[in-house]
């Protein structure tokens, strides 16, 4: 099976002249372990008030990827820089103003709720101690009982309410609703849309739950072979992008008619194959091109 | 006051979501479900109610208002635009089912099944879903 994908990143690559600083702005990013390569010079900005859903299959590196962001782990070579500043000189003023929900639990085991909180809200010059409270209660994480007593669930709620509490300007969030069932998401996507979006806040998050991205992810940044391999406002893929099935010679006509891009191509038999085509003028109706939903793409495209 | 429960969305669709807004308005407004001079909720209970991002609502808002379906007032709800003053004849409405009813045809051809056949089909679906009363 022959297959190659090739498409330009765009969206949010290029700032606008005037426009501030990009939160996120990666370059040239590299990083290995132990002689396998993760991310292969990556290049990736996140703009002011972006919301953007990772999408990577298992062992992409969207976790190597978020904590080099962070600058939690070296780069072998490239450079990270947030809100302008290189992320390795960051200062407290800009340290401050991130907000992190790690995969694995980070929290202080020996600690209560309550301790972890008053500890935390010492080092953030902005801490909203009303939204604690609220959130506290309506999440019903106990304050008082050892987080280590705490179900996996109410600790991932502690874990967000925690990176929410300083309303950070940049949120980076690594597969936050793992342990949350279906309610317990649906609380954390509520909070992010009436209270996160409107401040203007740049979130970043990956996960698997692809509805949940669909809901409020604007757009989506495909992790694959350690690149970012496209990144799109959602509805721009659905409304662009489709598969058609045909010989070569039919499928080259069908792209020249219409000025599309070639995403990606595979071999299905002799003569036969299927094109993932991305029409930027909009899809023609076209019975034979067939539209993709989330998950589609998401197989066609990490 | 505007009634959130007429809107709703589906995840894990190959419409994206302000498609799915901008083809249930139209459906609402069609049948008479809203009317001219009926107040929408605003973009941000909407983005609330249904939990998906402002951004997506905001343009599903702004293609409707350019195709003339709402209108915007400076610090007012968005409305029904004055002319669609009552549900259209129900031919018009029947059109804005054609591109479902499209793709069913597509995929009746697709499993060779007779035109007597998928009629059968859909008039069976059609009465089953009949209210009651």
């Amino acid at each position: 099976m022959n297959t190659s994908l090739s498409i330009a990143a765009d969206s949010g690559l290029a700032p606008q002249a005037g426009a501030p600083a990009a939160s996120v702005q990666l370059r040239g990013l590299c990083l290995s372990y132990g002689g396998q390569a993760v991310l292969k010079g990556l290049d990736w900005a996140l703009q002011p008030g972006q919301v953007i859903g990772l999408l990577g299959r298992n062992g992409a590196g969207k976790t190597s990827l978020l904590e080099s962001l962070l600058g939690l782990r070296e780069p072998d070579a490239g450079e990270v820089r947030l809100f302008g500043q290189s992320v390795t000189g960051l200062d407290d003023t800009l340290r401050a103003r991130i907000g992190y929900v790690p995969q694995q639990s980070d929290l202080f085991e020996g600690f209560t709720a309550g301790q972890l909180l008053a500890y935390f809200r010492s080092f953030y010059p902005r801490w909203n101690e009303a939204k604690v409270e609220g959130l506290m209660s309506r999440w019903e994480v106990p304050r008082d009982r050892l987080i280590a007593k705490l179900s996996g669930g109410q600790q991932q709620r502690l874990s967000i309410i925690r990176a929410l509490a300083h309303e950070p300007d940049l949120l980076v969030l690594d597969e936050p609703v793992a342990s949350l069932d279906p309610a317990g998401r649906r609380d954390f996507l509520r909070e992010l849309v009436e209270r996160v979006l409107d401040r203007g806040t740049t979130v970043v998050f990956s996960t698997h739950i692809l509805s949940d991205l669909e809901r409020v992810a604007f757009n989506v940044a495909f992790l694959k072979e350690g690149r970012i391999a496209c990144q799109a406002p959602l509805e721009e893929l659905l409304d662009q992008v489709r598969i058609a099935v045909g010989s070569p010679a039919e499928l080259q006509a069908q792209l020249s008619a219409h000025g599309a891009q070639l995403l990606r191509r595979e071999a299905l038999a002799p003569g036969q194959e299927q094109w993932l085509l991305r029409f930027t003028q909009g899809a023609p109706v076209d019975a034979r091109l067939r539209a993709l939903n989330l998950e589609d793409l998401f197989m066609e495209l990490s | 006051m505007p009634a959130l429960d007429l809107f709703h969305i589906n995840t894990g669709s190959t419409e994206p979501i302000y498609r799915q807004l901008v083809e249930l308005v139209r459906r609402l407004v069609a049948s008479g479900q809203l009317k001219a001079g009926d107040e929408i909720p605003s973009v941000r209970e909407l983005a609330q109610g249904l939990v998906v991002h402002p951004m997506t609502i905001s343009k599903a808002y702004g293609l409707l208002e350019a195709e003339g379906l709402l209108e915007r007032r400076r610090g007012l709800a968005m409305r029904v635009a004055a002319q669609h003053q009552r549900a259209q004849a129900p031919l018009d409405r029947a059109e804005l089912l054609r591109p479902s009813l499209e793709r069913a045809a597509q995929e009746a051809r697709q499993l060779e099944l007779s035109t007597a056949q998928a009629l059968a089909l859909f008039k069976e679906i059609l009465q089953a879903e009949e209210p009651q009363s």
